[in-house]
């Protein structure tokens, strides 16, 4: 087991190193089959690791920071929990490194590319598989990190750059908090192990459980794109395609709850932390849903689709229903990353335009493409008997079952925005691939084998379903692997309530496909379109995504420079140097008026310097003596 | 009969290598290789202490000193010549014979006159330097601790750039003046402990034990921190260092940043807080706010900086309140994170002044309006700028990572408001970061600017310099193992 899990983070690790140092070296096939071969091997790994696993064990691989009563070994810990996210994440991350092998052809500088790749599925994997905070930490900015680089990997555009900057300082501002979480558990219990700390709370005040628990909340804000810290990742969607899919929607996002997840043992008790995370969770999916029925860019509204969706996680988690919530996850990731990809092969075929409004009749000129794109929509929408359907319901229930007056206000909000979501899916549809075009389509043979990489995330996402089935149809899997887990048992809803939650549930999605065919199909697609540029006051307001990035900048951003400006220029040169300079120059002036002995001539100075140290030896001759 | 002189070899070879380089000063060539081969045999010879496992010393030697050597100097004065070496000093001097290395490479051909003088100083400095961080005896620790000062007054004055006199006389007065109230307060613990004792005795080991009157502490701690305050620098007694640091050469900069501000901080270690105790923990406020404070200061301040070098010089003032917080929680944790934060600080620092050198080479600007878009034409140099930029910056992995975090993890649980504060640094280091990575390296090209990739040379510097950036980010256990029992010492816990 040590040997499968050393290998699973160590193959990505060898083929980011080799690629960044070496890559030039190499040749471009031997290089790209290098790199996608290090992921397909941390898979082929994690499935073994999988096939043998039967409890949950740790792994210490080094030693890695020691001192005196602090301890953050490299040590490892395997559990359902990481287990499943870490086959779904080498999977994922396998596809899409084969996808993005044909989507950056063309790309010159393939080497740096390909070693972010690799690195990033090695950072995302030590995250998930860490057994202590420090660790975790380092995959947790290793993500970040990658991710940075790779959003502005197109750096000569400026705004490329920027968003690269603003996702790195937006959730360095959440990772400060988690850090300041982990000083805190570490001066209460002296440990980093999750393990130990889960089984630690009791021991400690509820208020002090309540105030770590909301610090590694904001950790997970940060990551996880939620209210209030959701607005860099609208603009993360400027990196290449196959990083929005495998980052920025499949698997570094979910970091956040999977965080919340790990540590639910230790802050499940504090009815306050869970509220919190369920009120951000369900605020965040409806800001995203509603953000999404506004934006034109294809990407940006599968980006403000993944913020909202990240929020079902968190209102799962925050229900204490972490199997559903990691159910969504995995299920997410997959139907997530396909809807992604479909959107690269529509960009590619469309030559880089993203203006869903100047797109249309795709469904004959892609159909493969089309096809998988459509089974991507209806999962998001959760349309019944679909993956996404099972897993959001599953999320949903909990809301519900909870019986508590805060969560059933979420139940409702969370089903508002299920309808929201579908509307919005299937707007995107309609918009893509209806209607007729004259576009010439830039067909190529690496389109055809981006294409195949979507069939089987359309099969996944439209069979996720029976991962964790219902109990009125004979119950599911993670349910069972997962029954260990602290959170991991659903509470039981007698099989009728079930069916009666699940069936508003179906019928609200299917509402939502209704509303988006009276409105986006046929003759009032045209109209829409025509509409478009006169948006109306609120379409403008959800548009612009709430302005939350204009209110940042005149709260934060322009503060910031401006005093740094003054701080410098008033302060540091204007006062403190300044006096000093003018002190000096006292000084010297008095020196001057004693005789010309200060003239700034460096010998005189050392001169003067030795006879003081004679005249202070003499002085102490004569306190000796006498 | 060397073997027990080990300490003295270590502080003086680079003098000799520095006679010798004067000796020869006609050709620049030799002056170079000359330089290069000391300051090798240097690193060598201090490479060699770590294989020295077991106490070895001919005289007997304080506890946690496993080289110590001891001798008459000048009687009448209680003055001797006193070296010793312990973790902590070690680490230091490690620190210092391979900054000097990268010193030497980094000015190779970038300094065009006097070229024997120039090299003959930087290990004239890299002897006092050592002394600094060997000397035992408070008389020789004064010394050296001035002796230091001389060869970067010239190398900033004779070979800086823009108002080189002014930032070189500023340096200069600035931390001379707080020495020579150190110098006062040596002197009056010494004639305290000799009215106590009977024997006059500038041995660190004699003067802990003498008894300091409250309030007369307070006084001598306060000249003692202030010549150490200067160094570090410390807010606000930091303004020399932009200055010192952007007028100065490359090499000048990287020592300055990499080793003579962990001199302050070496001394307060070794000399203040052991010296007076009572009067440390009256201050431990103070240092804390001046440390919190700085950190966001420097690294506020840092952010509007339009000169590359400025920029980093302000880090520094950032960077060093991390030394500055973990020294004043004086806890076993927190100091043993201060102490790798020094050898981290001068590593990733010393390499970000390597590189600003570089490029200035290049171009002739530090400006950084006048970059952008310098990835797509330096590749490989821009692989070391980000990389040491994200070590900077603290990225897990890297080595500032490890310092920062132990520094405030140990802070925290001694101090949980002034740790609190501190990490909001993690923040505004992030800021400016990413702002020069942005601006330098990415972006369209501003001005045109022609630019060859890294020689054989420079690869190699950075190349070094990028092994020690990872090894201690990866692996600091070792390091952190060397200074235990040092500082397990000086806090008082087993």
């Amino acid at each position: 087991m040590k040997l499968y899990l050393a290998i699973m983070l160590l193959l990505p690790l060898a083929g980011g190193l080799t690629s960044a140092l070496a890559g030039r070296l190499l040749p471009r096939r031997l290089l790209e089959f290098l790199i996608c071969a290090t992921v397909w091997g941390g898979f082929v790994c994690a499935a073994l690791a999988a096939a043998s696993y039967t409890a949950p064990l740790t792994v210490n691989l080094a030693p890695w920071i020691t001192a005196f009563d602090l301890g953050a070994p490299l040590s490892l810990y395997l559990d359902p929990l990481s287990l499943s996210l870490a086959v779904m994440v080498t999977f994922v991350c396998g596809l899409i490194h084969i996808y993005s092998v044909f989507y950056m052809a063309e790309e010159g500088d393939y080497p740096r590319f390909f070693a972010l790749l690799n690195l990033f599925v090695f950072a995302m994997l030590t995250l998930l598989l860490a057994e202590n905070l420090p660790l975790l930490y380092l995959g947790w900015e290793g993500v970040g990190f990658c991710s940075y680089l790779l959003i502005g990997f197109w750096y000569q555009d400026k705004a490329n750059a920027d968003a690269g900057r603003k996702a790195f300082i937006t959730t360095r501002i959440g990772d400060t908090a988690l850090v300041i979480g982990i000083a805190w558990l570490f001066q209460l219990f002296g440990t980093f192990s999750m393990v130990q700390l889960n089984g630690m709370a009791f021991l400690i005040p509820g208020g002090v459980v309540t105030a770590i628990g909301v610090l590694f909340l904001i950790g997970a804000m940060g990551k996880s794109a939620q209210v209030p810290l959701q607005v860099w990742l609208p603009d993360a969607m400027a990196g290449p395609t196959p990083v929005s899919a495998m980052i920025h929607a499949a698997t570094m996002v979910t970091a956040g709850v999977y965080l919340l997840a790990r540590m639910f043992p230790f802050f499940g008790g504090s009815a306050v932390v869970t509220s919190a995370i369920a009120v951000t969770g369900g605020i965040t999916a409806f800001y995203g849903a509603s953000c999404a029925v506004a934006q034109r860019d294809l990407k940006r509204v599968l980006a403000f689709s993944t913020i909202s969706q990240i929020g079902y996680m968190m209102l799962g988690v925050g229900a204490g229903a972490i199997t559903a919530a990691t159910f969504h996850l995995l299920v997410h990731a997959f139907f997530k990353a396909l809807l992604f990809l479909g959107a690269g092969c529509v960009i590619t075929a469309m030559h880089h335009e993203q203006d869903i409004f100047k797109m249309g009749g795709l469904r004959r000129s892609l159909p493969v493409t089309f096809w998988c794109f459509l089974a991507g929509s209806a999962c998001l929408a959760g349309i019944p008997l679909t993956g996404g359907f099972f897993s959001k319901d599953s999320i949903i229930g909990a809301l519900w079952l909870k019986g508590v007056p805060l969560y059933q206000a979420l139940y409702v909000l969370a089903l508002i925005t299920a309808l929201l979501t579908s509307f919005y899916s299937f707007r995107l549809v309609y918009l893509v691939f209806g209607g007729e075009t004259n576009a010439h389509i830039h067909g190529s043979r690496e389109l055809k084998v981006m294409e195949l990489v979507l069939v089987p995330l359309a099969l996944l996402g439209l069979c996720g379903g029976v991962l964790d089935l219902p109990g009125y149809l004979g119950g599911g899997f993670l349910g069972h692997f997962f029954a260990n887990l602290a959170g991991g048992k659903a509470a039981e809803a007698p099989q009728a309530t079930e069916i009666v939650l699940q069936a508003i549930a179906g019928a609200l999605a299917l509402a939502g496909l209704a509303a988006a065919h009276v409105a986006f199909s046929g003759k009032a697609r045209a109209k829409r379109i025509a509409e478009a540029d006169n948006p109306s006051a609120l379409t403008s307001f959800l548009f612009h995504a709430w302005h939350f990035d204009d209110l940042y900048r005149l709260l934060f951003i322009r503060p910031y420079a401006a005093l740094s400006g003054f701080l410098w220029q008033r302060m540091d040169e204007g006062v403190i140097d300044d006096s000093l300079d003018r002190l000096a120059q006292g000084v010297g002036a008095t020196g001057t008026w004693f005789g010309r002995w200060t003239a700034g001539r460096i010998s005189l100075y050392i001169v003067s310097f030795a006879a003081g140290g004679a005249a202070i030896l003499g002085y102490l001759a004569w306190v000796t003596l006498s | 009969m060397i073997s027990h002189h080990l300490l003295t070899l270590l502080v003086f070879l680079p003098s000799l290598g520095a006679l010798l380089i004067l000796a020869v000063r006609k050709s620049d060539a030799l002056a170079r290789l000359v330089a290069l081969g000391f300051a090798v045999a240097e690193l060598v010879l201090s490479g060699y202490f770590f294989t020295l496992d077991t106490v070895h010393t001919l005289y007997p030697a304080p506890a946690g000193f496993f080289q110590y050597e001891n001798v008459h100097w000048i009687d009448f004065f209680g003055i001797r010549y006193t070296l010793g070496m312990d973790g902590i000093s070690l680490l230091m001097v490690a620190l210092t014979a391979f900054i000097t290395v990268i010193g030497v490479g980094v000015s190779w051909q970038g300094i065009k006159e006097r070229v024997p003088l120039h090299f003959a100083l930087l290990l004239l400095m890299e002897s006092g330097i050592l002394g600094v961080f060997l000397a035992l005896d408070l008389f020789l620790f004064y010394l050296f601790w001035e002796v230091m000062l001389i060869p970067m007054f010239f190398l900033i004055g004779i070979w800086g750039h823009g108002r080189r006199i002014y930032s070189a006389v500023k340096f200069f007065l600035y931390t001379f003046l707080g020495s020579l109230l150190m110098l006062v307060a040596i002197i009056t613990i010494f004639l305290m402990h000799g009215a106590q004792s009977g024997t006059y005795s500038f041995a660190l080991v004699d003067l802990i034990g003498t008894k300091v009157p409250y309030d007369v502490g307070l006084w001598l701690f306060a000249a003692f921190l202030l010549a150490f305050a200067i160094k570090f620098p410390l807010f606000p007694l930091h303004t020399w260092l932009p200055d010192a640091h952007t007028d100065a050469p490359t090499a000048g900069s990287v020592i300055l940043a990499s080793l003579l501000l962990k001199t302050g901080a070496y001394g307060l270690v070794r000399f203040g807080y052991p010296l007076f105790p009572d009067a440390a923990r009256a201050f431990t406020p103070l240092i804390y706010a001046a440390a919190v404070f700085g950190i966001s200061y420097g690294a506020w301040i840092a952010f509007a900086q339009k000169d590359m070098k400025r920029l980093v010089a302000y880090s520094s003032v950032s960077h060093m309140g991390f030394v500055a917080l973990g020294i004043a929680a004086w806890s076993p944790i927190a100091l043993s994170g201060a102490i790798l934060q020094m050898v981290n600080h001068g590593v990733t620092t010393g390499a970000l002044f390597a590189l600003v050198g570089m490029l200035d080479e290049r171009t002739h600007s530090r400006e950084i309006d006048t970059y952008g878009g310098v990835w797509g034409k330096v590749p490989a140099l821009s692989f070391f700028f980000l990389l040491f930029c994200m070590a900077s910056a603290g990225l897990p992995g890297l080595n500032n990572f490890v310092g920062e975090f132990l520094v405030l993890i140990g802070t925290f649980k001694v101090a949980p408001l002034p740790a609190g504060f501190a990490f909001l640094g993690m923040v505004l280091t992030l800021v400016y970061t990413v702002r020069l990575v942005q601006e330098i390296l990415f972006g369209k090209e501003r001005k045109p600017l022609v630019m060859h990739d890294l020689s054989l040379r420079e690869g190699g510097i950075l190349a070094v310099l990028a092994v020690g950036a990872v090894y201690l980010g990866v692996s600091p256990s070792p390091l952190l193992e060397l200074v235990k029992g040092p500082v397990a010492l000086l806090v008082g816990v087993k």
